[in-house]
């Protein structure tokens, strides 16, 4: 049977079922830059050496070597010289390097004497790069302080100042925030609710408009690791920094700068302008940041702001004082389904109890199970199979990397556990339905080519049979096809 | 001439066919819903019964299956 | 306490006749599961009203969380020094145990002592407190404030008082009071002289008091206990000298000095402390000469003094000090010197024999642990008559070949009593028997009659019970009336019913004295490692098809004929052959067993198949390379037993029964010798046909394992499957005819097999019932065989037998 499947079609479909709500979608730096930034503001953005620092950083290692090699060259290169630097085995990343680099605008094509095409390097790019390596330009926003702090921090106590700090927005996510008082229970501003609105990971009742709850991508949002989340809750901060009248460009730069500093240091913010100084504020609320007092000059980056610009947790090599940062592992997951978890973290235990059933709480543990029904009611609710598994495995006891499976595996949970989860995910994937039409008794095998050969190559055909003559388009191909039909039955084919 | 009809396209594994087909022959939904068999993993059916047939589909799973854990063992 | 319960009219000793009439009715219950309609006043005769506490409804006022959970926070503190004790006690008198703790073998030793194991994985385990826990806690010699105490030191929280009134009410006044047979003379004996005497008060118990002279008057006898612990087992008496068996290597799970322990520093030193003092008490009991006051009582009133204390809350534990026994004679037999007894068996019988004395009591072993050789050993310590009771004429054989085995008892000391094999019974020292053999109603031969009479007479040192958890109460009630033994032994590797009555046996035997965990035993290489699998084999559309439209009985045979089953079953059956393996395929459907087997050209056993034809099967796959695969249905289960395999394929089983699922793993765990390297050297596969109920099945019977520790890896794809042409059932039109067969089967096809001493099947209760020779072996010699019968409600013959008969 010749069936072709294509794109699935995903708009206005009737039923929830028809169509996949949506899910969060996480961005890396790169990704963010290609589908969020115009090359105009690419080019804004590249006015900052902070910018084309991590630009830089994040390329893939062919394009950085093409960067590098063309840094000092005046000219615009031939494309046939830059192809002709790679062996031909590897002209498949070259072909990825040569790619990326354009579509961030950090090269652009231009045409050499000769009718050849050549590249070269955005001279804002270009200038703010030679700058990082060399030195010069404006100094950056955030300077080294001058005076040496008398009762300085240590890294201990910004890593658990960091964390307790954003411990509060996740609080407040799962609405646990402020009920039980205490360091870690903090309410948060107005201007991180907006953010948390604005990234659709809570919303505002329907009904209540004072109530706001947290959405499908909100959870799938606590399931990430912290990095991950830290990242996509700023790039959410970026997009409505511009309404806040807070430039985009600067604090970008501001952000990257803090990537690139000393944890354990100190800084000053004298010689900010008043919008870094408000976001300077706001990185203190989310832990980024530690400032004694408000109109205090003095600052210490936090590893949440070091971390930042990591493409995500999963490439970055943990180092042992990060996994310190992370907190312990504290979940114990069974052959039996047993769940226990050494925790009274509100936090904690309302995550855990997204997909696993609770049975009793005792008062440093709480003791579940990986149920059916616990794991399909997180997956009707947009969690994956995969998410709770990397959650478990994320959070994982000490102890459960030391069985003997454990250590032979990559996984550290229990394997019948692991694939229990997913098969319970793929029970409810059973069927897929897709909005349609379909179209039968066709006159003449002629006519079914025609019609079936003209969907398939506007990509909107999703089953035929030639035999039965039968084809079934998807639903927002179908006036196309109709159209198609009038006029080749006019022309009388 | 074409025939032309709406609908949905459902995918599934042969045995799950055979379940739509029961439910459809027995007019478990008060009528009939199957548009066109397709063929062994496909069917073309009507939209507006999607969902109490995935209503249908998952009692049919939570009848086969079993919980492993016993809450009051 | 709860109100007395009443007791049921009494059996006198001399009404034996009437009671065997009476037991007609009684069904031998064998797989007693959720069906099981044994709803009976009677079931909690000799069981004591405290026993039907329960901690697990305690907690029904506390308040849930947000998630539903039962919030015990406000119920404890948590101390200071939390991460270095092992474990959490809920109000509802689950325990929590973390086995990475340094003090685990501390705390399993005490918990598994007091509380029952609920699941026993990986890292933490869950335990349960009951009465029948706490009960047998206290009849090995702890007392209610070390228990409390203990608890306490252990818990990372402060104990909820609920349960510490839990505790108190359930063990402050058993295990107070023995009946002892010393000399020959029955004695009420406890160290407590207030519990002696409040019992005296009682006027029941008044009139069974024996005293033999004026002088002696109202007096206590004043004793000490000077039993001293066995610790050579199986031998005769130890001596003085004889070296502590702590010190010994095999001993060293017994009760180690916490000294020793590696991470030994992390632990408190009250828990540590405590652990020593609790064990030095146990020794004190032995060592110590505790004083003891006892009155004696005539032992025609022996059953009615045990009734009524059953009814006062202060149940008799049954010890018999078997070195101080003059008038039944010592039978000469030892255990050999080869018999080495492993650890876990060893502390097991440090149970039973802890104070010197013979307790009663149930030891629970995984299949293929080494259950008779515990037995065997009980039997050569001891050193009376002992009779030993199993449920088939396979096991009885069995039986004797382990007495062989491992004791110096040879053909003339033991004598089998079964319908086919009617040794000699006087003069031996040892009598195997089946349950069936001995409860039976039926009018017996001359010959068995004399057996009867013999075994009835006698005083017996020991009893031993196999597989104990097949019996139903009523039937054990039964045994206790027509044998006279002193103690008794249950062993079994489940003590597992559908039901809850199983609890009961611990006050008709006596407490359950030790139970192993399996994981432990397996990483100790004491059992196989096993792989266990459920593999999914998707219905094909036909057959799905009819399954849907079908009704219920017809539904089971299309699961269980299911083609991709078939298929995947000969993919297993070749791959394992092609390993050198040796190959088990179970199916309860005797349809489809037969059809599987001669379709593979595989022998087969089942029900009707002869005892020489069976034996010649059974030989063959043992020893003949070219036979490494058998079916056989379910009269494997129990029948007879399997020679040594280490795959076992069900393609078909009983409903959700959870230990038909336990007691087939056991058939291939019996360790292997060489194959420690490997990850698995064993493998369980259930196949099971997707979407249809027997998916529902399989899970319900895979729960006891599961908590066991044993993990089910899901297959929906056998690797190679598809690829291989070797495979019958290819085509569509094969699979075709196939379900043409299915479903022109008849009824009966579509029906498990029945077994004696199933619910389904009720032993013949009138006169009618016909036992022919062809018959008798039909079940390999079982003694309740399948003979014609009625059904109790309908009347109407069961058309399995119409079949069996034509």
């Amino acid at each position: 049977m010749a069936d072709t499947k294509s794109g699935r079609y995903s708009s206005n479909a009737i039923s929830p079922l028809v169509q996949s709500p949506e899910n969060l979608e996480c961005k890396n730096f790169q990704d963010y830059l290609r589908t969020r930034q115009t090359p105009e503001s690419l080019e804004k953005l590249y006015n900052h050496p902070p910018i084309c620092l991590a630009v830089f950083r994040e390329l893939p290692e062919i394009a950085r070597q093409f960067v590098i090699r063309i840094l000092f060259v005046d000219q615009p290169v031939p494309q046939a010289v830059v192809s002709s630097w790679g062996a031909q085995r590897i002209a498949k990343e070259q072909e990825e390097a040569t790619n990326c680099l354009t579509a961030l605008n950090v090269w652009r094509v231009t045409a050499i004497p000769g009718g050849l095409s050549a590249w070269e390097l955005s001279p804002t790019f270009k200038k703010s790069v030679r700058q990082v390596l060399l030195g010069g330009g404006k100094p950056w926003a955030m300077s080294s302080t001058t005076e040496k702090d008398s009762k300085p921090r240590d890294i201990a106590f910004l890593d658990s100042y960091a964390m307790s700090r954003w411990r509060c927005v996740l609080h407040y996510m799962v609405g646990t925030g402020g009920r039980n008082g205490g360091p870690d229970t903090d309410a948060i501003s107005p201007d991180a609710v907006r953010i948390l609105l604005h990234a659709n990971l809570m919303k505002r009742d329907e009904r209540d408009h004072h109530t706001i709850t947290i959405t499908r991508q909100g959870f799938q949002f606590l399931l990430l690791d912290t990095r991950a989340q830290v990242w996509h809750f700023m790039l959410q901060y970026l997009e409505t920094c511009e309404e806040r009248g807070i430039s985009l460009p600067e604090c970008l730069s501001m952000l990257f700068q803090l990537s690139f500093s000393t944890l354990g240091r100190d800084y000053s913010s004298v010689g900010m302008n008043s919008q870094m100084l408000t976001f300077l504020q706001h990185l203190r609320e989310f832990g980024l940041v530690f400032q004694r007092r408000r109109k205090e000059n003095r600052f210490y980056p936090t590893r949440l702001a070091l971390n930042v610009t990591n493409k995500n947790g999963a490439e970055a090599s943990t180092t042992a004082d990060e996994e310190r940062m992370q907190e312990r592992g504290y979940i114990v997951v069974e052959t039996n389904y047993r769940v226990y978890a050494y925790t009274d973290s509100p936090l904690q235990v309302a995550v855990l109890g997204l997909f696993t059933e609770l049975l009793y709480r005792f008062p440093n543990l709480v003791v579940g199970v990986l149920t059916r029904d616990s794991v399909r009611q997180a997956l009707r609710g947009g969690i994956t199979a995969e998410q709770i598994v990397s959650y478990l495995e994320q959070y994982a006891h000490p102890n459960m990397k030391l069985v003997e499976s454990a250590i032979q595996s990559k996984s550290c949970l229990p394997p019948t556990v692991v694939d229990q989860i997913k098969l319970w995910e793929l029970e409810r994937n059973r069927f897929t339905y897709t909005e349609g039409v379909v179209y039968n008794h066709f006159l003449s095998q002629n006519d079914f080519v025609t019609l079936r050969d003209y969907a398939q190559s506007i990509h909107m055909l999703v089953w035929q049979n030639e035999r039965t003559r039968t084809m079934v388009v998807q639903k927002n191909g179908h006036d196309d096809v109709k159209r198609y039909w009038k006029k080749y039955s006019k022309s009388g084919g | 001439m074409v025939n032309v009809m709406k609908g949905v396209l459902v995918e599934c594994d042969p045995a799950m066919k055979q379940f739509l087909l029961h439910l459809d022959e027995k007019l478990a939904f008060g009528r009939k819903f199957i548009i066109q068999d397709l063929d062994e993993s496909h069917l073309f059916i009507s939209t507006d019964i999607v969902e109490v047939l995935q209503a249908r589909v998952d009692e049919l799973m939570d009848r086969i299956s079993f919980p492993l854990h016993e809450k009051d063992a | 306490m709860g109100p007395p319960k009443k007791y049921k009219k009494e059996r006198g000793a001399g009404d034996k006749f009437a009671k065997k009439r009476r037991a007609e009715d009684e069904a031998f219950t064998q797989l007693v599961e959720d069906n099981d309609s044994m709803d009976n006043a009677s079931e909690s005769d000799g069981v004591p009203g405290a026993a039907s506490k329960n901690a697990e409804t305690n907690d029904e006022n506390i308040n849930t969380d947000e998630y539903g959970a039962k919030d015990y926070r406000a119920q404890m503190q948590l101390r200071a020094d939390h991460t270095n004790r092992p474990l959490w006690v809920a109000p509802n008198g689950h325990v929590f145990l973390e086995s990475f703790s340094p003090v685990y073998k501390h705390a399993h030793d005490f918990l598994i002592a007091i509380s029952e194991p609920v699941c026993r994985p990986e890292h933490i385990h869950e335990y349960k407190l009951t009465a029948y826990s706490l009960y047998a806690a206290v009849s090995v010699g702890l007392q209610t404030h070390d228990i409390v105490e203990y608890l306490k030191r252990l818990s990372k929280t402060s104990i909820p008082e609920g349960i510490l009134e839990f505790i108190r009410l359930c063990t402050l006044s058993y295990g107070k009071v023995k009946l002892v047979l010393k000399h020959n003379k029955y004695f009420i004996e406890s160290p407590h002289p207030e519990v002696l005497q409040k019992l005296l008060k009682d006027p029941v118990i008044q009139k069974c008091r024996l005293i033999r002279s004026e002088a002696e008057g109202e007096a206590f006898i004043q004793g000490t206990l000077d039993g001293k612990a066995i610790t050579q087992f199986g031998t005769k008496l130890p001596t003085a000298t004889d070296k502590p068996a702590e010190e010994t290597p095999t001993t060293s799970t017994a009760a180690a000095a916490p000294g020793t322990d590696g991470a030994a520093a992390a632990v408190p030193d009250d828990i540590t402390d405590f652990y020593e003092k609790i064990d030095k008490e146990e020794e004190d009991e032995d060592e110590a000469n505790l004083k003891t006051v006892s009155f004696e009582v005539a032992q025609e009133k022996i059953e009615l003094i045990q009734k009524r204390c059953i009814e006062i809350e202060h149940p008799l534990l049954a010890e018999y000090d078997f070195r101080n026994d003059t008038v039944n004679q010592d039978i000469n037999i030892d255990l050999k010197p080869a018999a080495v007894l492993r650890p876990y068996q060893e502390k097991s019988l440090r149970k039973m024999f802890g104070n010197g004395r013979a307790r009663s009591g149930v030891i629970v072993l995984p299949c293929g642990a080494g259950k008779s050789l515990v037995g065997v050993t009980a039997c050569c310590t001891v050193r009376k008559r002992a009779l030993v009771l199993c449920n088939s004429g396979v096991s009885v054989e069995q039986w004797k070949q382990q007495f062989k085995m491992w004791s110096t008892a040879d053909d003339s000391m033991i004598c089998r009593f079964t319908s086919e094999a009617k040794d000699k019974p006087m003069g031996c020292g040892i009598l195997v028997t089946t349950y069936s053999m001995i409860t039976h109603t039926q009018k017996r031969s001359w010959e068995a009659e004399q057996t009867m009479r013999w075994l009835q007479e006698q005083e017996w040192g020991i009893m031993v019970l196999d597989e104990v958890h097949t019996i139903p109460a009523k039937m054990f009630r039964r045994v206790l009336t027509i044998v006279q033994s002193h103690c008794k032994l249950g062993l079994t590797a489940t003590l597992l019913r559908e039901d809850d009555k199983i609890a009961d046996l611990n006050f008709l035997i006596g407490p359950k004295l030790y139970e192993a965990n399996w994981l432990e035993l397996q990483k100790k290489g004491y059992i196989a490692r096993v792989q266990c699998a459920e593999v999914w084999c998707p219905m094909s559309p036909e057959f799905y098809r009819e399954y849907l439209t079908t009704k219920t009985s017809k539904k089971m045979l299309l699961y269980v004929m299911n083609p991709s089953k078939f298929r995947s079953c000969q993919f297993l059956i070749k791959y394992h052959e092609q390993r050198g393996d040796k190959t088990i395929v179970f199916s309860d459907n005797v349809f489809a067993l037969k059809h599987y087997a001669i379709k593979m050209n595989k022998p087969f056993i089942y029900g009707p198949t002869s005892q020489n034809e069976r034996i010649q099967i059974l030989q063959n796959f043992k020893f003949n390379a070219k036979v490494n695969t058998i079916f056989v249905s379910k009269v494997a289960d129990t029948s007879f037993d399997l020679p040594e395999a280490n795959v076992l394929i069900q393609i078909s089983s009983h409903g959700g029964s959870r230990r038909q699922e336990a007691q087939r793993l056991g058939r291939i765990l019996r360790a292997k010798k060489g194959a420690i390297a490997e990850e698995y050297n064993a493998f369980f596969y259930t196949l099971v046909s997707q979407d249809t109920m027997e998916m529902s099945y399989s899970r319900k019977r895979q729960r006891f394992l599961v908590n066991q520790g044993y993990s089910y890896k899901v297959i929906t794809h056998l690797k190679g499957m598809d690829t291989s042409t070797e495979l019958m059932y290819n085509t569509q039109e094969e699979q075709g005819q196939l379900l043409q067969l299915v479903l022109s089967a008849s009824d009966l096809d579509c029906e498990d097999e029945r077994v004696p001493g199933e619910p389904g099947y009720r032993p013949g209760g009138s006169g009618t019932t016909k036992r022919t020779g062809a018959l008798s072996s039909m079940s390999g010699g079982d003694d309740a065989i399948y003979y014609e019968h009625r059904r109790k409600n309908t009347g109407s013959v069961h058309p399995l037998f119409k079949k069996f008969r034509g």
